[in-house]
């Protein structure tokens, strides 16, 4: 990898970085275990990998964005996770900066 | 699928032994629930491999297991900048206190100048990588022990005011614009404001120095290390006035503390260092200096036992013409320096003057 693309791969990355936090509460206000929910946001183009998105749910959880419970579905055990009430706030808070932020960047391109 | 097991097996090794078995029941959900659908796509079972090329694509055990680590780093970078500041301090003061114990410790063997440039400086000079390495360990050790105590319980570092404040919030301490230091560009260095941290950091360094300073008459190993003991052993003792410039030092010391902590609590830590008290500290430091270079009839090391004369008088004599000659030298780097802050004190009041007419 050239200096050139290594600088973009990592600009790339932290640009992501806010981003797919956002992608995740955004689909959390539906329940989904772990798997399910890397294959909506892939449905609709946000590719995630699995070593990215189950330790992140983890930290959101942590934080008190979402919760999650422990259900047996298609004879498995899953841990199914959404937004709680305070993630629901923050999502929303979250959403304003963030269509304020693409507003502004469409303005000065 | 035996692969799937030995690899969470493998995860589970390098993961928080009180999350392991939460952590990895979730994983083997989300797996196994992936491999279904994989296998659902084929219509038949993955071949051994198209197994391995899927946990391949999955990461090491060791990357997978390090996603859920809550500690990232040693030292987080909102600590980061302090800690940089005081392993620079804390590594220039071993550096000083290192050279300054060999040097004396040299003398006191009675070898004198010639063996500073010699065997004692080479030696002096190849443990010093050494110091700087246990000290750096130990800086580091402490600041990651803060690390992470504020990463388990940020509000404990609350007391640590501005240095936990990025790390747990936009705490600042409280100011006012009036409190800005002038601008003055010509001033260089002593225009910058200091921030409250590092005129705390002055105060807490200050005061851990001085009870170093005053432990060391009661325990010498706090100075000369190993070498207190052998030392002890040495037929030579220290002359009196060294007593005489200790208690000296300790006044000057005390003074500096003094200063700080007034500065401190009357707010006055945001402005810029004084010049002339800087100055004056610094014509301070020749006071022991003078002290030990007019030490009565030259002398900084004594037998202990005064019948040695005959068979130690020779590199008695010669550890104390050694120190005296060492001494003789800092002095003129001293007064050197004097001179030079003095010159640049007076052409900046001198620049000042004409820009004002």
């Amino acid at each position: 990898m050239t200096l050139t693309e290594n600088l973009f791969e990592n600009l790339r990355m932290e640009l992501r970085r806010g981003c797919l936090t956002l992608a995740v509460l955004a689909q959390l206000k539906q329940e989904h275990y772990g798997y399910t929910l890397r294959k909506a946001l892939a449905e609709r183009g946000m590719e995630i990998d699995e070593s990215t998105l189950y330790p992140l749910l983890r930290r959101l959880e942590a934080q008190g964005l979402l919760t999650s419970e422990w259900r047996e579905e298609e004879k498995r055990n899953k841990r199914f996770y959404r937004l709680s009430s305070d993630g629901e706030l923050i999502f929303a808070r979250l959403l304003d900066e963030w269509n304020a932020i693409n507003t502004s960047i469409t303005n000065l391109l | 699928m035996e692969l799937l097991d030995r690899y969470l097996q493998a995860v589970k090794k390098h993961l928080p032994w009180e999350r392991q078995d939460d952590i990895i029941a979730e994983l083997r959900a989300n797996l196994e629930a992936q491999l279904e659908d994989k296998e659902a796509e084929f219509d038949r079972p993955l071949t051994k491999e198209e197994a391995e090329d899927w946990l391949k694509q999955l990461g090491s055990p060791l990357q997978v297991a390090a996603r859920y680590q809550r500690q990232q780093y040693l030292i987080g970078p909102a600590i980061f900048p302090t800690y940089s500041y005081i392993l620079k301090l804390v590594l220039a003061w071993a550096t000083a206190i290192y050279v300054i114990a060999s040097v004396i410790t040299i003398a006191a063997q009675g070898l004198g100048v010639e063996a500073l440039v010699g065997i004692s400086l080479v030696h002096v000079a190849l443990r010093l990588p050494w110091i700087w390495l246990i000290n750096a360990a130990i800086v580091t050790m402490i600041f990651a022990a803060v690390e992470r105590t504020g990463a388990r319980f940020p509000e404990k570092l609350r007391a640590f005011g501005p240095m936990a404040g990025p790390m747990i919030g936009p705490m600042t301490p409280p100011w006012s614009s009036m409190d800005l230091p002038p601008v003055g560009a010509a001033d260089g260095d002593w225009a910058k404001s200091r921030s409250f941290t590092r005129a705390l950091l002055g105060v807490f360094f200050g005061c851990l120095f001085l009870a170093w300073l005053l432990l060391v008459p009661h325990y010498p190993f706090l100075i000369f290390g190993p070498g207190a003991w052998h030392l002890k052993a040495l037929p030579y003792k220290f002359a009196p006035v060294w007593s005489t410039v200790y208690w000296c030092v300790v006044c000057v010391n005390v003074f500096d503390l003094a200063w700080k902590i007034m500065n401190l609590a009357r707010g006055a830590w945001q402005r810029p260092p004084n010049r002339a008290l800087s100055l004056a500290m610094h014509a301070l430091s020749l006071i022991p200096l003078g002290i030990l270079l007019d030490a009565p009839e030259h002398k900084l090391f004594l037998l202990k036992n005064p019948a040695d004369a005959a068979t130690l008088g020779g590199a008695l004599a010669a550890a104390n013409k050694g120190t005296l000659q060492v001494l003789a030298i800092v002095v003129a780097i001293v007064v050197l320096q004097l001179g030079w802050g003095i010159v640049r004190v007076s052409l900046d009041a001198y620049r000042k003057r004409v820009a004002a007419r």
